[in-house]
């Protein structure tokens, strides 16, 4: 299955919000939505769940315009929050009865997805009795109870503890492995490059980047080498301005062209004692700050 | 369709269920049922007691200016004043002021004249009739004593001055006497459901939006049928709390009928014809919805609960402002005076001001129906306008927006 949005414009009065906003998004992988505050990630994910319809543009699925009567679709928002005076089962149950779910069957689900996270135990409590962590996790079965194709999780990790982490992200492999087209919205670039084999950085509601991430990378242009040496002195001495230290020791030489590589290679490891050396290729966080630095205007 | 039956049967039981909702509910029918057995319970008690022991009457002194006429003055006082043990009294004005203020007696009439007197009491009730009833006395002695002058023997006389009427009153429209008190009652449970449920519904709209319950709503479910759901399901609420409040006061009445007899109030107020119950279901269920849809939206656009208030102020003035005009027309007797005729067509105060002509006043039918129709019309087409207001203003975050910018988001959604 694969999710398409196409050219989508949107304006709120004057304030033109999105502009010819594309990306595609496949069943079975996790697809990265990434921008800065009030870059329009929000306002492109209502618009992909119809809360709003877009001033033009398209969402596809397979070629053809979303029927959101079939296809279903899960949303953990930023902003998080249910019913806090209500009792669990009975929120979680309303809610997988408004995506479609039946009665026997909604209930069946949530308490699936309560024992999956460990929330069994709270099944007839209120939800502001829980934690923040675990009101968090009861969020997130709002998002995934009525098995949904299309899941969106938007800043999914924050606020959590590693284990409940780990256990997120075990249940985000799970939903990828099962073919599901995953979402994610997040400024924790780590669980992006972890997760994501495709990324759309948004700036000023137009994208700046779209496309495969191990592409991305490679695409960048191959003209530094970090090395990794006991000695990096010497090495120091000899380029002087070429030469610059990073953060774990190791050192980053900026070569006049990417041809000069194999050359530097070979003079490194014939005249120094060196460890490792390697081409350097940029964090998804460089990236997104090369892309996503641009003034943004506010919502 | 299934999602507003899924939002409608989640916010009735919200209500169902709601501690506060059933406590009054209770009170209420308890309160009712103790009012609707108490002549029952009464009579039960003094069956038991064997004689009623009579109760003691306040005494009154009256010192005629003329003693060897007292006679006839304390009978004619004696007659008007039913409820009072009259005295005739020879004691001077301190000594009468010392026995009221002792409490011996409770007020005194000084004679000054055949046509004048100084009335003492001890505390001037608010609803003092006393001295009224005292000029009936002195005019029926007066009259009696020129009539004797004018040649006619005291027994003539007495025949001429307490000649009985007989009168029978056959009103050809509405007897307001008779509608009065069950429109009051009707008109004030209308004006209480409304506003206690417009305010449910608004808070519960802005609960949903502060506790941020509504970035999933949103993308769960329609508007229409969030709104839609939300205010009907207040409205069967607010009914079926009315009706078990009318209802039990209905069935406790009949189950006590025979206790209260010869009480017109109560009487009338359970005469309640039929077809004015259905204007009543009809009226209420159309006047609720109106404003239901009203706060429903206003409590979208409000960011936080305690804003709530200051935003669902202007409604309530207007909603107040409509009860007014209704309560002093009918306490004017004039309900069908050009404010009323006027309010009888506005959809904000029809449900009120139509209802009451209908049951105080004879409304033709063609009018009724034109109240109906563009009451209805508004329901509807506020129903959706307040769907696409909740729309936008559940979206918006921050201050609270003006009426104006909310308006241009609605126009241009």
């Amino acid at each position: 299955m694969v999710l398409e949005v196409r050219n989508i414009e949107k304006s709120f009065g004057e304030k033109q919000v999105l502009s010819g906003v594309s990306f595609q998004a496949e069943g079975g992988k996790a697809f990265g939505l990434l921008g800065r505050n009030g870059a329009g990630k929000t306002t492109s994910i209502r618009i992909l769940m119809d809360v709003f319809p877009a001033n033009s543009g398209q969402v596809l699925i397979d070629g053809q315009t979303i029927d959101y009567k079939r296809i279903r679709i899960g949303y953990l928002p930023e902003e998080r929050g249910l019913y806090p005076k209500k009792i669990i089962i009975d929120q979680l149950t309303y809610f997988a009865a408004l995506k479609g779910m039946r009665g026997k069957e909604a209930v069946k689900a949530v308490d699936y997805w309560l024992e999956r996270l460990g929330m069994a135990e709270y099944r007839n409590k209120r939800l502001d009795t829980l934690s923040k962590g675990n009101q968090q996790k009861i969020q997130l079965i709002t998002a995934l109870a009525h098995d949904p194709e299309i899941v969106i999780l938007d800043e999914p990790f924050s606020g959590l503890d590693p284990v409940n982490a780990m256990l997120l992200k075990d249940i985000v492999k799970e939903q990828i492995s099962k073919g599901k087209i995953v979402l994610f919205s997040s400024h924790q670039m780590n669980y992006i490059e972890e997760f994501c084999d495709s990324i759309a950085i948004l700036n000023a509601g137009k994208i700046a980047l779209c496309g495969n991430l191990r592409d991305i990378k490679r695409n960048y242009v191959r003209d530094r080498l970090v090395v990794r040496t006991e000695h990096p002195e010497q090495i120091e001495d000899d380029l002087g301005g070429a030469c610059s230290r990073l953060g774990d020791g190791s050192l980053m030489i900026q070569l006049t062209s990417a041809g000069e590589k194999r050359e530097m290679m070979k003079r490194l490891v014939e005249h120094y004692d060196i460890d490792e050396v390697k081409v350097f290729e940029p964090s998804l966080n460089d990236i997104f700050v090369k892309h996503a630095s641009n003034a943004v205007k506010e919502d | 369709m299934a999602q507003f039956g899924t939002i409608f049967k989640f916010e009735l039981k919200y209500y169902l269920k709601n501690k506060i909702f059933v406590g009054i509910t209770l009170f209420f029918v308890l309160l009712i049922a103790v009012v609707m057995f108490l002549p029952r319970v009464m009579a039960l008690v003094s069956r038991d007691d064997g004689s009623e022991v009579p109760a003691e009457r306040e005494v009154m002194l009256v010192k005629v200016h003329q003693p060897e006429q007292a006679e006839m003055f304390i009978e004619s006082f004696a007659g008007v004043f039913a409820g009072y043990d009259v005295r005739s009294t020879g004691q001077d004005l301190d000594e009468i002021k010392e026995e009221i203020a002792a409490g011996n007696a409770k007020c005194a009439f000084i004679l000054t004249g055949a046509t004048s007197y100084i009335y003492y009491v001890d505390n001037l009730s608010l609803y003092d009739m006393n001295t009224e009833m005292a000029d009936e006395a002195l005019r029926n002695v007066y009259r009696m004593s020129a009539m004797i002058e004018g040649g006619m023997t005291a027994e003539q006389a007495s025949a001429a001055m307490n000649v009985e009427i007989t009168g029978q009153v056959e009103s050809l429209g509405k007897d307001q006497i008779q509608t009065f008190f069950y429109t009051y009652i009707m008109i004030f449970a209308l004006y209480m459901v409304i506003l206690l449920y417009g305010q449910m519904v608004s808070a519960n709209v802005a609960a949903e939006k502060s506790s941020r319950a509504m970035e999933v709503l949103i993308t769960s479910a329609k508007p229409t049928s969030m709104m839609f759901g939300k205010v009907l399901a207040s409205c069967l609420a607010g009914l079926i709390q009315l009706v078990a409040i009318f209802g039990s006061a209905l069935i406790f009445y009949n189950l006590n009928h025979a206790y209260w007899e010869g009480i017109g109030i109560i009487a009338a107020i359970f005469n309640i014809p039929l077809e004015l119950l259905f204007y009543m279901l009809l009226f209420f269920v159309l006047g609720f919805l109106i404003y239901a849809f009203l706060f429903g939206a206003i409590g979208s656009t409000a960011t936080k609960l305690e804003d709530i208030n200051t935003s669902t102020m202007p409604l309530m003035f207007l909603f107040i402002a409509a009860f007014i005009v209704v309560m002093a027309s009918m306490s004017s007797g004039t309900v069908d005076n050009i404010v009323m005729i006027i309010c009888s067509y506005i959809p904000f105060t029809s449900p009120m001001a139509m209802f009451t002509r209908i049951a105080m006043s004879t409304v033709l039918w063609y009018e009724v129906v034109i109240s109906i129709a563009i009451l209805i019309g508004s329901v509807i087409g506020i129903g959706i306008m307040s769907a696409k207001i909740y729309r936008v203003g559940v979206l918006l975050y921050g201050t609270t927006p003006k009426i104006s910018s909310v308006i241009k988001a609605v126009i241009r959604a």
